[in-house]
């Protein structure tokens, strides 16, 4: 049931406490987990330590009850910026997710290459390089070969930051739906707090750095299950965006 | 809920169609039209069209002053004069044999200034140790004026081939192992990131991802650092040759033929700037990605 847990984790660079009190969180299998925190407090720091891509300074993450080690495929990541190779074609990006697996032979790995572009909504822009598809087109880009590659975890840091606001609600939609579909366990990292309440089974809310959970909210008891662009503009969204501010404020503390 | 592609461009379009309602009049009102407003595009085919047309200016003037007798011949052939000369000197004294030893001297030292320098200067930025180890020595190396070596080279290596190609390379590595070095430095953290995280090793994500990120760039520098070697060609040519166009100038000089200089000269900056535009041409090509839509 528990997928990913955080052990009485800290972190520090050199002189800097990233995470100084003890950090614990389970994250639910097939559970859509959403930090959301102010800038610099230790978001992408702790999402980086589930990757492998860093180590915690002290305690322990767990995946599946073993203890994350380097990098692997089960664990993908979708970053903000740089999130695709330029120099491969949307297809070719996608496939480089299965690029180092040997459990498939090459006609297999053509065939889910195209089964993520067409999920992705990118079949048609397989020959385009990434220079002339569209910023959330290249995100899009980065799921499918996060899927293809075959994570069950994915970890997303801020991938829409970028995008304009309708762009950002069409594949937030999206992503949901497909976390759903597949099955997969997600963290993503926002600082967005709309975007937070729309795609999360959970929201994290961190204090500003070092970080510390300030409170968590259990969005799916609120929302359920499916999300729907409609929902938005719904009194339900609309309350649980106050108390969240309320508590993104509280965590801000005194900066404001 | 379905999965299909977003009408791109049309959404935005919408949104900002009732805030850009910028009037005509609303222009900068100095802004200047044509060719000579700041970073203006050139319309197609005109980078050809004006860089062939100034050059055949400069040289119709040159020529015409040559010929209304304002300069010495013997200081300052008109254009006609080298070509001629050239032509002569193609048919009576081997220039384009010359010219060929010459290329041969510059591409092999390149070549294995290349071959040193990438995987150097890849380790350099890969690892901070190799880096820390060898920048100092590169730096230092790289500061000494070439001429300077010329004793040294011949103490070393006599008076042969292998005097000319370590000047050459002497040059031309120094340089590039640093710029190959800041190539594979600019390739972003991610890159590698998205590499180890579908599953590959070290090795692969600095083969498949590095090597690949940092190749326009590389190409570009090793283009550039090509053009170094002809500058110093002529160094190690003056110094101890007896073929190549260095050999050709200074030999001329001696008895003062300038037009023969001249058309040394010309002949170094007519291969240098064929192979320079070969060049870009190709990093157009293999490079196609890079333009965007
Ligand atoms: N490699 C590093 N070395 C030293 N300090 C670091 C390093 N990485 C992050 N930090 C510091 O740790 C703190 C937390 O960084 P992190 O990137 O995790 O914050 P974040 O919550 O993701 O912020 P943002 O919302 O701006 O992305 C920051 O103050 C940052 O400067
Ligand atoms: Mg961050």
């Amino acid at each position: 049931m528990v997928h990913l847990q955080f052990d009485r984790v800290t972190k520090r660079f050199g002189d800097v406490p990233v995470v100084e009190t003890p950090f614990d969180l389970s994250v639910r299998r097939h559970e859509f987990v959403v930090f959301l925190g102010p800038s610099g407090c230790g978001k992408t720091t702790l999402m980086r330590m589930v990757g492998g891509l860093d180590a915690p300074t002290t305690g322990e993450i767990r995946l599946e009850g073993e203890p994350v080690g380097p990098p692997d495929r089960r664990r993908g990541m979708v970053f903000q910026s740089y999130s695709s190779f330029p120099w491969l074609t949307v297809a070719e990006n996608v496939a480089f997710g299965m690029k180092y697996r040997t459990d498939l032979t090459e006609t297999e790995k053509a065939v889910r290459a195209e089964q993520y572009l067409d999920l992705v909504g990118l079949y048609e822009f397989s020959d385009h390089y990434p220079n002339q598809v569209s910023g959330g087109m290249r995100q899009r880009i980065a799921i499918a070969r996060t899927l293809a590659a075959g994570a069950d975890v994915l970890l997303m840091d801020e991938p829409f930051g970028a995008l304009d606001a309708l762009r950002r609600e069409q594949l937030q939609t999206e992503l949901r739906a497909i976390q759903r579909r597949d099955a997969k366990t997600v963290v993503f990292v926002t600082h967005d707090v709309e975007e937070a309440l729309f795609v999360a089974d959970r929201v994290v809310v961190f204090s500003k750095r070092p970080a510390r959970i300030v409170t968590q909210i259990d969005v799916r008891s609120r929302l359920g299950d499916e999300r729907t662009i409609e929902m938005r503009d719904g009194d339900d969204f609309f309350a649980l965006r106050r108390e969240t501010i309320g508590a993104v404020r509280a965590a801000a503390g005194d900066e404001l | 809920m379905s999965l299909v592609a977003e009408a791109e461009g049309g959404t935005s379009d919408v949104a900002g169609s009732s805030v850009q309602t910028t009037a005509p009049s609303a222009r900068r009102p100095t802004a200047r039209r044509g060719p000579f407003r700041l970073r203006a595009p050139l319309p197609r085919g005109w980078d050809a069209a004006v860089a062939v047309g100034a050059s055949l200016a400069i040289l119709a003037v040159w020529e015409i002053v040559a010929r209304l007798g304002l300069t010495t011949p013997l200081f300052f052939p008109a254009p006609s004069t080298i070509l001629s000369t050239m032509a002569r000197m193609i048919s009576d004294q081997n220039l384009l044999w010359h010219a060929w030893v010459s290329t041969l001297r510059v591409w092999g030292a390149f070549l294995l200034a290349a071959v040193m320098a990438i995987p150097i200067g890849v380790a350099m930025s890969g690892y901070r140790v190799v880096g820390a180890a060898l920048e100092p020595a590169v730096d230092f190396i790289r500061y000494l004026p070439v001429p300077a070596l010329v004793p040294l080279a011949i103490i070393w290596f006599g008076v042969g081939e292998e005097t000319k190609i370590f000047l050459l390379w002497l040059g031309t590595f120094f340089q590039l192992v640093l710029l190959v070095a800041d190539d594979m430095r600019r390739v972003p953290n991610e890159y590698f990131e998205i590499a180890y995280t579908v599953g590959a090793n070290e090795r692969q994500a600095l083969k498949d991802v590095a090597f690949r990120a940092m190749l326009p760039s590389l190409v570009d520098n090793l283009r550039i650092s090509l053009g170094w070697c002809w500058t110093y060609l002529i160094i190690a040519e003056i110094v101890a040759a007896d073929s190549g166009l260095g050999f050709v100038i200074w030999a001329a000089r001696r008895y003062m033929k300038t037009p023969e200089v001249m058309a040394g000269v010309v002949l170094i900056g007519v291969i240098g700037l064929a192979t320079d535009q070969l060049l870009r041409l190709l990093h157009r090509r293999a490079f196609r990605y890079l333009r965007g839509a």
